[in-house]
């Protein structure tokens, strides 16, 4: 009899955990759920400051699942021949997530990024902030950004640019017609 | 299964619905060669015209590419793609209201396309007779001047910029609370208005022949100038009555220039080094040479016109790390330092110099990490961690920002001088050679060793002697006003004949 009631009472709480897991699975579906959206990406310009391409993509609904999938579409570079692609052709992102103050962290790698990227300050600058650009400007969630190579806080990309700290988006680099 | 047939009817159904409303309708193009049937698709309230059609009926070709297309007429390329509302055409942009459409492998633009592409490459106009489904391309009307605005806000200023296809005369009519820019000849308008969220432009809108600049307060005032080679009116608007910058009482001073007797030592960082060659040039070339040469050079220069002690990050092909360069520039407790860079970009055409200071946006982390250091100051105050340390170098170096906006400025002044480059102005980045040091800082990009014709000019002697002069002259220039502003040097008595560059040479001879 004491066995039994032993049995039963792990069953109840076997099935409320169960449950429980249930709903949490449920919400994670829910952020999980892939949509399309509207991406602004941004891409060099003529003017050697930066422009702005409206393109949909299929994304997660969490932000920080979406974040990659944009950076992704970032990545394979601007669909007018006019404008340019700020980062190396063979750069990946590895991951990217968002913290509760606001800022996103984009962990970039590829074999250009990891050996030294050889370039001048404005090609480094272009590359910066399009990323910086592209992921304040489709998630308001993200203030400023944190990029990372390889997983870990890398000095700069090509020499320049400080990446030991979170970057906010710059006027200064976007041009008017692409606000 | 009656139910069956209906529900697989119905996606088909709207995928047809979906088509109709895309597919290209009958339509006439008609050119100076004649008339030709032109494929036109009306989605919302836009109309779009069968780009391939239009062109080839010119003589020209489209072409795909990448995931865009490129259109060549008279040999003018425009590019553009379904994804941006601008086409590029040379250095500049066509704004459409819509990105273009691709349709069956076929692009498709709205009418600015044509009107903005044809005229800058065969002088021709495009307009569309909704009435009788005409698409007409003509003559560009001599008289008529198309205008293009960009609107831009650097430190407090506004530049509004108006591209013009050709010269044009013009008044500026001030009125309250607006500027407007009165055309002598027919223009012809890129739109009717346009809003801005700027500090000191509103909204700009076109009526007529007019341009009217609607201010966001009565105290903007203006000055503007001419550009040739594309025609532009540029006018610089900002908050204020007399000077386009503060009163030098105003401002904050810096608490070590003032206490600094002078510029006693300089420090000259050559960009780069031993495997980290910097940019690489079309023909081969590296940046890491060519920063070596100009800043040896530099020196040499330097130490002869200044008398200041003159300290090279690197005097060979050497490794230098960017905080190792800085802190040389600390330990030496130098008064000035200088980085020198050569440039380079994926965009074709890119040239000339620019100079950098720190950067706002590296500020507004120090404030952040200043405020956080605050929150946790019992911890920080009993074991001072590196972070901490890092705050105080980062406040340091805020309180010089103003100074080396100073510097900056001479230096692009005179680089400005220096024939052939193209001015591309002093802006702010957060460089990391730029973030440790604790005195004015600046950052020189000489040219572009990216540009075929750039990068053959850095590689001649001549040049490298003109850059190495003029960027002597703005470190003299620099000098001479910050040790008059903190009374090391005293001013010459004012003369009512001699400009502001009278003295300053004046000065700079006593000081050699």
């Amino acid at each position: 009899m004491r066995r039994a009631a032993v049995v039963v009472l792990a069953l109840v709480v076997l099935a409320a955990g169960c449950r429980k897991k249930s709903e949490q699975t449920g919400n994670l579906n829910v952020q999980n759920n892939v949509a399309p959206r509207a991406a602004r990406l941004y891409f060099e310009g003529p003017s050697l400051l930066l422009m702005a391409e409206q393109r949909n993509v299929q994304a997660p609904q969490n932000p920080a699942g979406a974040m990659a999938v944009v950076v992704r579409e970032l990545f394979k570079g601007p669909a007018n021949p006019g404008f340019a692609r700020a980062f190396p052709a063979d750069t990946v992102v590895r991951g990217a997530f968002l913290l509760p103050d606001g800022t996103g962290f984009v962990d970039l790698g590829g074999a250009t990024l990891t050996q030294g990227w050889a370039t001048g300050s404005h090609e480094e600058l272009m590359a910066v902030y399009s990323l910086v650009q592209t992921i304040t400007a489709n998630f308001p969630e993200a203030k400023r950004v944190r990029i990372l190579v390889n997983g870990t806080p890398a000095e700069t990309l090509a020499g320049h640019v400080a990446l030991d700290r979170s970057l906010v988006p710059s006027a200064a680099f976007l041009d008017p017609r692409a606000r | 299964m009656k139910r069956l047939l209906l529900l697989s009817t119905l996606p088909l159904l709207a995928v047809a619905s979906i088509l109709l409303g895309q597919a290209p309708a009958a339509s006439t193009l008609r050119t100076p060669n004649g008339d030709k049937p032109l494929s036109v698709i009306h989605q919302g309230s836009q109309t779009y015209f069968a780009v391939d059609e239009v062109i080839a009926a010119l003589g020209g070709t489209v072409r795909q590419e990448s995931g865009g297309f490129k259109a060549a007429l008279s040999g003018v390329e425009a590019a553009f793609g379904p994804d941006s509302r601008f086409a590029v055409v040379r250095d500049d942009l066509i704004e459409m209201p819509v990105p273009p459409l691709s349709a069956a492998g076929k692009p498709y633009a709205t009418l600015q396309f044509f009107q903005g592409y044809l005229s800058r490459a065969a002088a021709l106009d495009a307009t569309w007779d909704a009435a009788g489904h005409i698409l007409m391309i003509r003559p560009l009307q001599q008289t008529q001047v198309s205008v293009g605005t960009s609107l831009a806000n650097v430190q407090g200023i506004t530049k509004v910029v108006l591209t013009l296809s050709g010269p044009a005369d013009y008044v500026i009519v001030k009125e309250p609370g607006a500027y407007t820019i009165r055309f002598k000849s027919p223009i012809r308008a890129p739109y009717a208005d346009q809003a801005h969220d700027d500090p000191n432009v509103s909204k700009l809108s076109f009526s007529g022949n007019d341009l009217r600049i609607q201010l966001t307060s009565p105290d903007v005032i203006a000055d503007a100038y001419k550009l040739d080679n594309p025609f532009r009116v540029v006018l610089d608007l900002r908050k204020g009555t007399a000077s386009t910058t503060a009163p030098a009482s105003q401002l904050p001073m810096p608490t070590k220039p003032v206490e600094a007797p002078g510029i006693r030592t300089i420090v000259i960082d050559p960009g780069h080094g031993g495997k980290d060659v910097g940019a690489i040039g079309p023909d081969g070339t590296t940046e890491k040479d060519l920063t070596l040469a100009v800043c040896r050079k530099l020196a040499s220069a330097l130490g002869a016109r200044t008398g200041a002690r003159i300290v090279l990050t690197r005097e060979d092909d050497s490794v230098v790390s960017l905080d190792q360069r800085t802190a040389i520039a600390n330990q030496y407790k130098a008064d000035l330092f200088l980085s020198v860079h050569m440039n380079a970009a994926v965009v074709k055409g890119a040239r000339g110099s620019e100079t950098y200071f720190l950067s706002a946006d590296a500020s507004d982390e120090i404030a952040k990490k200043a405020a956080e250091s605050e929150n946790a100051s019992v911890s920080a105050a009993a074991s001072p961690s590196s972070d901490l340390k890092l705050i105080l170098w980062d406040l340091a170096q805020q309180s010089y920002l103003q100074e080396s906006s100073r510097f900056a400025t001479d230096i692009q002044e005179e680089m400005n001088a220096v024939a052939g480059i193209q001015n591309r102005g002093v802006k702010q980045a957060p460089f990391k050679v730029l973030v440790g040091a604790t005195m004015p800082a600046a950052l020189v990009e000489v040219a572009f060793i990216s540009n075929p014709e750039e990068e053959a000019k850095l590689k001649s002697d001549a040049f490298v002697t003109t850059v190495v002069d003029a960027i002597t002259r703005a470190v003299v220039k620099y000098k001479t006003d910050y040790e008059t502003r903190i009374g090391v040097i005293k001013p010459p008595p004012p003369a009512p004949a001699a400009p502001a560059t009278t003295t300053t040479t004046a000065a700079t001879r006593t000081g050699t």
